[in-house]
C-alpha cells in the first residue's frame, strides 16, 4: 500500500475571520492592517499532528507539495520527511495564481488526493485546475467553508485521510460553493453552487448475506433515488416538479432521461423539461399556470443546507407559496453521516420559524426508503 | 458439427467465489464432531462454546431427544406434504396449541424457520399504500421480507422513541396501514427494544406491532416466555414472531397472536404455503422443549447466573461489554484486526467465540461476541474467562 497525497496549504485563508472581515479574497492588505495573523499553517499542522498520532506506516506515503507556508514548512513542524518539493510561491505574499501554478504542478505527479488547507476560495481555485482529475479533501481553515470537500474539523479531517490510506473510503461527488465575497461583507449571504469536485466519502453499504455486506458505489444510490423520483412523477401526473441544485438531482435527472442544470434549477412537468434554469421571477410566473409543485432538493455542501446557500432562486415567496410539505428531500447515505443535520436559512423569518418548529424533515434516502433528519435554521 | 457457445453460463459461479476469497470474505464453515454442546469438538479440537444459540443447552436435553423419537416412531420420518394440502399432522396443531398457552396468546402457527416466517408473513402484512418502520439495526431476515413488499419504507434511530414518533407523525398523513418492526433482542449487541414503549406509541398512531423475538424466547421473561412476559404487554404485540432453532434448541419459525392473525397468515404466507412441513421428529422435540421451560425453570436460572458472572468478571478486567441486557454479550476490542486476532488465538487456548467487525458494527466497534450456555459451569467460566484476560493483555486491549 502506497500512497502519494499532493499536499497544499494557502497561507492567507481564513485571516479575514479574526478581525471582522469576512473572507479575504480582495482584502488582504486590510486584513494585515487590522492585525490579522494567518490561521491556516496552525489549522494544517493541527490536522498533520493528528494524522501522525495514528498507527500508520509513514514510509508508505509521498507528499508532494510546495515550499515555505505552502506546505513544507507544516510538515517539517510535524516532522514528515518523505516529502517532494515541486513549486515555490513567486511573491512572500501567495496569491490564487499561486494556488493555481502549485496545482497544476501537483497534478503532474499523479497523486491520488489533494489535501489542502484554505476556506471556499481556495477550493474553487484548486477546483478551476483539478476539475474531477483526482479527489479533494479539505482542512478548515478559511472563515467560511461550503464547500462539501471540506471535513468538519481538523481531527475529522485527519480521520477521513487515515481512512482514505487505508482504503476504506470511496470517491464520490462534493460540492464547490462559492459565496459573493462583495455582497457577503455587506452582510447578505449569497452561496452558490459552483461545480462538483470529487471527494471522499463513506461508502453505503448493503447486507448481502448474514454478515456479508456489499459496498454499493454512489451512482448506485442515485439510480434507487432516480427509480423513487420516477415513482412520485407517476404518482404526481399533473403536478409540476421544480429539479433544484446539485449532482444528485443531476443524476436523477439524467437517469430519467430529463435535460437538467447541474448549477440551476429546472421545472419538469410530466416526466419533461418545462423550462430550464429558471429564476424566482420565471418560477412565479409557472406557479401561476401549474398551482400544484413538488420541490425536489438535495443537501448540498458541507454544512448540509438544502435552502439559503444554492437554490437561492427558491425564494421565501416561492416556498411559501409551494407549501413546506411539497418539499421532497432526497439524499444519499453517505451524505447523510457527513452532514446528519440539514439546515435552512431563507432569509425570511417566519418562514424559518415555520421550519424551526417543524424540527425534522423525512429525508429520502433509497428507494422507497426514509428516514427522520434533524433540521436547523439558526444562521451558520 | 462444432459447438457454438454463445456465453459461458457457469463461468461467474467460480469468479464470484474466488473474489470472496481473494477479499477473505467466504465462510470458512467449521465442522463440529460432537452435537452443539457447552464443549463441543469444533474442526477437531475441543472448545468451550460461546457462540452458539443454544443458549439453554436444549438440545441436548435427554425429554427433548425422547420426543423426537417417540414422535417418529409413532409418526414416521416425514410429514408428506405441504402443511396446506396434507401435511398438517397431528402433533403440529398440538404445539401450536401449547405454544400459545405457554406464550399467553390466543393461538400460535408454527413455519419451517424463522427465516420463512419473516419473508413470507411481512410481505402479506402491508403492501402499496402502507408503510413498514423499522430499527436501522433490524435483522437481515425482516430486512428481506421488507424487500418482498410494496409498502414504502422508514428508518428510526436504534431503539429511540422520539425518532419514531417522528417518523410515525409524518406516516400517520400519509398511508394506510402502518406497520412497525423490531428485533426484541439485537444479535450484535444483545439490548433490548422498548416493546411497552413501542405498543403504547403504535396504539396512539393505529399502528401495527411486529417484534422477532429469536433472541428473546427462552431468554427473557417469566421461565422465557419472551419479550411479551418481559415487559409484562403479553398478547399486546400484535405479531410476536420467534424460532425454535435457538434457546429451544430445535429448529422452526413461529408467531404467536390473535386467532386472527393466524388465519390470516396461514392463508397468505406463502413461505408457508409452498414449503414442506416439519418432520414429526422436530415437532415432538419442539413440544418437549415447552414442557422443559413450563417445568424446568432451572435452565433459564442458570444461563443468567453463567450470564452475569461471566459479564461481572469481564467488566472487572476492563472490557467493554457495551450495552448488553442479555446473555449475549459483546466484547468490544476496537480494531477489527485485533478482534480477528483475539478470536484466533482464543480458539488455539480453547475457547469458541467469533468476531464481528465493519460493516456488521461500527468501524470502531469490532468485537467478539458471546453468547451464554446453561449447560456451561463455573470452572468452564473461569477457564474461559481467564483466556480472555490472558490474552486481552496480550494483546493490549485491558
Ligand atoms: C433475529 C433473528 N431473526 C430471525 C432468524 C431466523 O430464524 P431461523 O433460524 O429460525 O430461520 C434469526 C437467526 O439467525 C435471527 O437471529
Amino acid at each position: 500500500m502506497s500512497v502519494k497525497i499532493g499536499f497544499l496549504v494557502n497561507p492567507i485563508a481564513g485571516m479575514g475571520g479574526r478581525v471582522g472581515l469576512k473572507g479575504t479574497d480582495d482584502v488582504l492588505d486590510e486584513a494585515v492592517k487590522l492585525g490579522a495573523h494567518p490561521i491556516a499553517r496552525q489549522k494544517a499542522e493541527e490536522m498533520l499532528q493528528q494524522f501522525c498520532t495514528f498507527p500508520v506506516n509513514h514510509a508508505d506515503i509521498l507528499w508532494v507539495t510546495c515550499d515555505g507556508d505552502m506546505g513544507n514548512n507544516e510538515l517539517e513542524t510535524v516532522g514528515i520527511t518523505n516529502k517532494q518539493i515541486i513549486y515555490a510561491p513567486s511573491e512572500s505574499t501567495t496569491s490564487a495564481d499561486d494556488t493555481k501554478n502549485a496545482c497544476k504542478k501537483i497534478l503532474e505527479t499523479s497523486p491520488d488526493l489533494l489535501l489542502f488547507c484554505g476556506g471556499d476560495g481556495t477550493a474553487r481555485d484548486i477546483f478551476t485546475v483539478l476539475d474531477k482529475k483526482i479527489p479533494l479533501l479539505g482542512i478548515p481553515s478559511g472563515v467560511k467553508m461550503h464547500s462539501g470537500v471540506f471535513g468538519i474539523t481538523t481531527t475529522a479531517t485527519a480521520k477521513m485521510l487515515l481512512e482514505f490510506t487505508n482504503k476504506r473510503l470511496t470517491v464520490g461527488d462534493a460540492e464547490i460553493m462559492d459565496l459573493d465575497e462583495a455582497l457577503y461583507r455587506k452582510g447578505e449571504w449569497k452561496v452558490r453552487l459552483y461545480g462538483i469536485a470529487k471527494g471522499i466519502i463513506e461508502p453505503t453499504y448493503i447486507q448481502v448475506g448474514k454478515s456479508l455486506f456489499e459496498s454499493v458505489s454512489d451512482d448506485e444510490v442515485k439510480d434507487e433515488l432516480a427509480d423513487h423520483v420516477k415513482d412520485e412523477l407517476e404518482k404526481y401526473t399533473d403536478w409540476m416538479f421544480l429539479f433544484c441544485t446539485g449532482g444528485t438531482i443531476d443524476h436523477i435527472a439524467k437517469k430519467l432521461n430529463i435535460e437538467h442544470t447541474l448549477l440551476g434549477i429546472d421545472a419538469v412537468y410530466q416526466k419533461k423539461l418545462l423550462a430550464k434554469d429558471v429564476n424566482e421571477e420565471k418560477i412565479l410566473q409557472l406557479l401561476k399556470k401549474y398551482p400544484k409543485v413538488k420541490i425536489l432538493l438535495s443537501p448540498i455542501g458541507a454544512q448540509g443546507f438544502i435552502l439559503g446557500r444554492g437554490n437561492l432562486q427558491l425564494s421565501p415567496e416561492v416556498i411559501n407559496k409551494i407549501g413546506l410539505e411539497n418539499i421532497i428531500v432526497v439524499s444519499t447515505p453517505s451524505k447523510l453521516i457527513h452532514t446528519p443535520i440539514l439546515r435552512v436559512d431563507t432569509g425570511d423569518k417566519r418562514l424559518d420559524h415555520r421550519f424551526a418548529t417543524q424540527g425534522y424533515l423525512m429525508v429520502v434516502i433509497g428507494y422507497r426508503l426514509s428516514r427522520v433528519v434533524r433540521l436547523q435554521t439558526n444562521n451558520f | 458439427m462444432t459447438q457454438i457457445t454463445k456465453r459461458n453460463a457457469n463461468k461467474f459461479l467460480k469468479d464470484e467465489f474466488d473474489e470472496l476469497v481473494r477479499n477473505h470474505l467466504e465462510w470458512n464453515i467449521r465442522i463440529l464432531e460432537s452435537g452443539s454442546k457447552p464443549h463441543s469438538i469444533v474442526n477437531g479440537k475441543e472448545v468451550i462454546m460461546l457462540c452458539s444459540n443454544n443458549y439453554l443447552n436444549l438440545s441436548n436435553h435427554p425429554r427433548l431427544i425422547k420426543g423426537a423419537i417417540d414422535a417418529a416412531n409413532k409418526y414416521g420420518a416425514g410429514s408428506g406434504s405441504v402443511r396446506g394440502i396434507a401435511g398438517t399432522l397431528k402433533i403440529h396443531t398440538e404445539v401450536e396449541k401449547r405454544l400459545a398457552k405457554f406464550k399467553r396468546t390466543e393461538s400460535a402457527l408454527i413455519y419451517q424457520t424463522g427465516f420463512a416466517v419473516n419473508s413470507g408473513l411481512i410481505p402479506q402484512l402491508v403492501g402499496e399504500g402502507d408503510v413498514v418502520i423499522s430499527d436501522e439495526l433490524n435483522h437481515g431476515s425482516i430486512i428481506d421480507g421488507v424487500r418482498l413488499t410494496k409498502a414504502d419504507r422508514a428508518i428510526f434511530k436504534h431503539r429511540d422513541m422520539s425518532d419514531l414518533e417522528r417518523v410515525l407523525k409524518d406516516a400517520d398523513k400519509k398511508y394506510r396501514r402502518i406497520l412497525i418492526i423490531s428485533d426484541g433482542v439485537f444479535s450484535m449487541d444483545g439490548d433490548i427494544a422498548p416493546m411497552d414503549k413501542i405498543v403504547k406509541l403504535a396504539n396512539e398512531f393505529g399502528a401495527m406491532t411486529y417484534v422477532d423475538d429469536a433472541h428473546g424466547e427462552g431468554v427473557i421473561g417469566e421461565d422465557g416466555r419472551g419479550i411479551g412476559a418481559h415487559f409484562h404487554i403479553e398478547g399486546k404485540i400484535d405479531v410476536e414472531m420467534g424460532t425454535f432453532s435457538k434457546a429451544f434448541g430445535v429448529v422452526g419459525g413461529l408467531i404467536a397472536g390473535s386467532q386472527d392473525l393466524v388465519n390470516f397468515a396461514y392463508n397468505k404466507s406463502r413461505t408457508w404455503l409452498l414449503s414442506g412441513s416439519h418432520p414429526p421428529a422436530v415437532s415432538g422435540a419442539q413440544l418437549a422443549a415447552i414442557d422443559v421451560l413450563e417445568t424446568e425453570p432451572e435452565h433459564v436460572k442458570r444461563l443468567w447466573d453463567n450470564t452475569n458472572y461471566f459479564k461481572k468478571e469481564l467488566k472487572s478486567f476492563g472490557f467493554n461489554t457495551g450495552e448488553s441486557e442479555t446473555p449475549i454479550t459483546p466484547v468490544i476490542v476496537g480494531d477489527a484486526g485485533k478482534a480477528k486476532e483475539l478470536s484466533n488465538k482464543l480458539y488455539d487456548e480453547g475457547v469458541f467465540a467469533l468476531p464481528i467487525v465493519f460493516p456488521m458494527v461500527a468501524r470502531d466497534k469490532a468485537r467478539i461476541r458471546t453468547m451464554m450456555n446453561a449447560g456451561l459451569t463455573k470452572k468452564d467460566l473461569d477457564f474461559a474467562l481467564d483466556k480472555f484476560e490472558k490474552l486481552g493483555k496480550q494483546l493490549s486491549i485491558i
